[in-house]
């Protein structure tokens, strides 16, 4: 059924992910907005779930794709958007987790030591909700630009 | 003098014919054992080959693509084929050779070895 929803040449997995990150990417704006209602638990919960099934996700399935299909090819295809987009989405992807991580470790848990952990989380966590975003959308131009065959078509 | 005529004609014909027929059958041997890829296909779709033969994938896509055999051991694997690089295998044994792309699994193909 969701092949027939997209009705394009990707694989099954790719649209999984697709869909998944598209409702990920939801899942943290609903969060932000748990936050200015100030259940600020539900918020919690929300954004660590969230950013962990990200890992995963990339652990599992776009790290592997990325290794096979993109490294081999770069820095000396970078000129092509085929490798551009997912290198760019790879790139930003990365800090962008990382600093979701460093969130989730600075404000759920007592693992870094003071010195390490945030003051000013709102500045923080928007920053990483916008780059989160900008994130996804290179992430959906990407599939566009490897599994779209008819907005290509010579 | 016009039987002279007609009989340099016969055999420049006839030289014409025998050194022009091996280069089309050449040609179109050549031609039969490459697939071309191509907006998201592989062009022929089923290939008919004898035993023997090596077989060319030719990436002319803007997209990179994969050959990849769909039976579990795998026959033949290529790397990642970025525009106008090329893969080739022989075929050795009789038989049916279905493949696709890794990257775009509906692109499929297959290779009929007699």
């Amino acid at each position: 059924m969701i092949e027939a929803f997209f009705e394009t040449a990707a694989p099954r997995a790719a649209n999984v992910v697709l869909v998944l990150e598209f409702a990920m990417g939801l899942g943290l704006l609903v969060g932000a907005r748990l936050a200015r209602k100030g259940s600020f638990r539900q918020h919690a919960w929300c954004q660590s779930s969230i950013v962990l099934l990200n890992l995963a996700v990339v652990a599992v399935m776009m790290i592997p794709s990325f290794r096979d299909h993109v490294l081999p090819r770069i820095p000396a295809k970078l000129g092509k958007a085929y490798y551009a987009l997912a290198t760019t989405h790879a790139a930003i992807g990365t800090v962008t987790e990382l600093a979701g991580l460093y969130i989730l470790l600075s404000a759920g848990t007592s693992v870094l030591p003071e010195k390490f952990r945030i003051t000013k989380y709102k500045a923080w966590m928007r920053s990483v909700l916008v780059l989160w975003w900008v994130v996804l959308l290179l992430g959906m131009a990407t599939y566009t630009r490897w599994y779209v065959p008819h907005l290509f078509r010579k | 003098m016009w039987i002279v005529g007609m009989a340099a004609t016969a055999v420049v014909a006839l030289g014409l014919l025998l050194a022009g027929s091996p280069k089309v059958a050449a040609n179109t041997q050549q031609a039969a054992t490459e697939v071309k890829i191509d907006n998201f296909s592989f062009g022929p779709v089923a290939l008919t080959v004898p035993a023997g033969t090596t077989v060319t994938w030719i990436n002319r896509d803007d997209m990179p693509h994969t050959v990849v055999s769909m039976d579990d051991s795998k026959t033949f694997k290529s790397k990642v084929l970025d525009t106008d690089e090329k893969f080739s295998f022989t075929f050795s044994k009789a038989g049916t050779y279905p493949y696709f792309c890794s990257i775009h699994p509906k692109m499929t193909g297959k290779v009929i070895v007699q």
